[in-house]
């Protein structure tokens, strides 16, 4: 026994060590630059389609030629700068911010069902926007209010969901729980409103299916800063969000403070959501989507999860959008109809579930 | 077996872990009720005791998992709680029952999880911690799985994957409670061999709980009995398990013969008497 002071571990191997060398990497970690550079390309290709899109088409060589100012038509160039790059642009990013608050959420509660609609914080910051319209009076209901109230919103719905899951510690199946319930009572309480004040349909309803049409700089202008400051967070706590997923005990063994972690971590998933959703409005299931897809094509690691997640729910979005755009439909608008893009969130669980079924299934066998 | 140990400047041994006055309690109920308990560098020890006897609660105080209403634990000779917590976790590992992980993560992946109190979160590894997950991987007999997911992996390879995370800490204390829980028979005496193996060869300080007796006083060279939150007995195994002792707080009448392969005692129920 008198070797064994000396022989404590010092993180040398056993034996002669023959220099340094890497682990053989996971097929996740090999794959996960191509799939990157890949969607990456994918999302790049369908903004090109999306900016033609709308009640004017434009061919993707006249949107290049517009972007750089040498389009032949200056209407073209005028509508490809001022309407269609900064809704593309929305899309793009808020489908970035719902992807990725779709992977932290389903790191800190380890339940591959949760969502940016799970938590509450979509739910929260729609029925900030509704209580507005239909209480404040009438002329403050300027576009760049809207949003800063669904921040707003969403921000004290994470709040009350996490002070009610707690009980001495917060649990992730409490966290999901509690947001589940605030959520269903923010959605019950949004549709009274609407059913009380049956005018304001029209003008509300683009929050609760999701939007990008009618985008434009000003929304932007409220997006960027939250993407700035969000989308860095959420990937920077891919560290973090994989130790907690190995459990509180494992995770503070570690040498984390889990409950701390977990407080942080949702806070950072609820700035993603709130953000997004304070311009887009609450488009479902691309927070769920994109991150399933992500994991599945580069394994469970948050450190390559993350990012992929952000980049794959931004495809769908503009997938989907591309979509909506396409069928572009008469819509009765008060008394006249307008022609207008589908919202978005209309067609994302639409196209999105079917899709994800077979995937399911195609596992299966 | 003596206990051999650092000595501290009064020349007294400087223990690697120590309870001192432990009381843990859920609510009125104590489960641990003025524990104490050293544990010196180098050794072997396994907490031993029937369920509910607070086995598992006195591994997470130790482990600073669970923090005392009154009493303080000590490592290295400073108060656990007042240690930052990756100071704390560079120094100590443990591994909990029945741990989870998501099931598309490697093998190399949850190892590399170990450095996680040494390199920041997100922080590059460095050439040492690859050179310490490389080795955690080796001791375990782990390396051929690195890129293997762990939902893949059979229940004893997933507990030495488990094994090999907390020895990527690179701790020179390692705590594990019930470690060989779900595993047959053969992969519990493997992770039983690997435990003694780097108590030996690498002077690794191990406090484990084990349900098996026979186990315990095989592996270990030191049986701390709980009973009902405290130590009722502690020292060598041959010294510990008397028929006396099973009866009292296992409620059993049992047959102590001695190892043929090891000399360990080695005991044998035959008959529930009950407990008061």
């Amino acid at each position: 026994m008198e070797g064994r002071v000396i022989t404590r571990a010092t993180g040398r191997a056993a034996g002669p060590t023959t220099g340094f060398a890497l682990l053989p990497r996971s097929a996740g970690a090999r794959r996960f630059p191509a799939f990157l550079a890949g969607v990456g390309a994918l999302v790049i290709a369908l903004a090109a389609l999306h900016i033609g899109l709308g009640t004017v088409r434009i061919v993707p060589g006249e949107v290049a030629a517009a972007l750089l100012g040498r389009a032949a038509d200056p209407v073209h160039r005028q509508i490809v700068w001022e309407l269609r790059l900064p809704r593309t642009l929305i899309a793009l990013v808020a489908g970035a911010m719902l992807g990725l608050a779709g992977a932290l959420l389903q790191a800190i509660t380890r339940n591959p069902l949760a969502s940016p609609s799970l938590t509450g914080v979509s739910a929260g910051g729609v029925l900030a926007v509704v209580a507005w319209l239909s209480f404040a009076p009438a002329g403050l209901a300027a576009a760049g209010v809207l949003p800063l109230l669904a921040l707003a919103g969403g921000l004290t719905t994470i709040t009350l969901v996490y002070a009610l899951s707690w009980q001495g510690g917060s649990d992730p199946t409490r966290l999901a729980l509690s947001g589940i319930l605030v959520g269903a009572i923010c959605s019950a309480i949004t549709l009274i409103l609407l059913v009380l004040d049956a005018q304001r349909i029209g003008s509300v309803l683009r929050w609760i299916i999701g939007s990008v049409n009618g985008r434009v700089w000003v929304h932007w202008e409220i997006l960027w800063p939250w993407a700035l400051a969000a989308l860095p967070l959420g990937l920077l706590s891919a560290g973090a969000a994989n130790a907690l997923g190995l459990g509180d005990a494992t995770a503070a063994g570690l040498g984390q403070r889990p409950e701390r972690a977990r407080a942080a971590l949702l806070f950072v998933a609820a700035l993603l959501t709130a953000g997004a959703v304070a311009v887009v409005g609450a488009i479902g299931f691309i927070g769920l989507i994109g991150p399933h897809l992500a994991r599945r094509l580069v394994g469970d690691d948050a450190r390559r999860a993350f990012p992929l997640s952000a980049v794959v729910a931004a495809a769908i979005l503009l997938a989907a959008d591309v979509v909506a755009q396409a069928l572009t439909l008469e819509f009765p608008f008060g008394d006249a109809t307008r022609r207008a893009g589908l919202p978005v969130g209309a067609l994302t669980a639409l196209l999105g579930a079917p899709f994800f079924l077979y995937l399911m299934l195609r596992e299966e066998r | 077996m003596s206990t051999i140990g650092r000595n501290g400047r009064d020349g007294t041994t400087l223990a690697a872990l120590r309870a001192a006055e432990v009381r843990v309690g859920y609510g009125e109920r104590a489960v641990l009720d003025g524990l104490e308990l050293d544990i010196a560098p180098g050794t072997v020890t396994a907490v031993v005791g029937p369920n509910g006897s607070g086995k598992s609660t006195l591994l997470k105080t130790l482990a600073r998992l669970l923090r005392p209403d009154a009493g303080a634990v000590f490592l290295d000779g400073a108060e656990i709680a007042s240690l930052p917590t990756a100071a704390v976790a560079r120094r100590l590992a443990v591994l909990p029952q029945g741990p989870t992980a998501p099931g598309g993560l490697t093998v190399g992946e949850l190892v590399e999880q170990g450095r996680y109190p040494h390199a920041g979160p997100l922080r590059m590894l460095r050439m040492q911690d690859h050179e310490a997950i490389r080795t955690a991987l080796a001791l375990t007999d782990m390396t051929t799985y690195a890129a293997r997911p762990l939902d893949g992996l059979s229940g004893g390879e997933r507990q030495r994957a488990w094994i090999a995370l907390a020895l990527a800490q690179d701790t020179p204390t390692l705590l594990l409670d019930e470690p060989t829980t779900f595993l047959d028979i053969g992969h519990q005496l493997e992770v039983l061999d690997l435990i003694r193996r780097l108590n030996r060869e690498r002077g690794l300080t191990i406090v484990l709980v084990l349900h098996d007796l026979n186990q315990a006083a095989r592996y270990a060279e030191r049986l701390v009995v709980l009973d009902r939150g405290r130590v009722v007995a502690d020292g060598a195994p041959q010294d510990v398990l008397t028929t006396a002792l099973l009866a009292e707080v296992f409620g059993v009448r049992a047959r102590i013969l001695a190892d043929p392969e090891s000399g360990a005692p080695l005991c044998l129920p035959y008959a529930v008497v009950g407990r008061d």
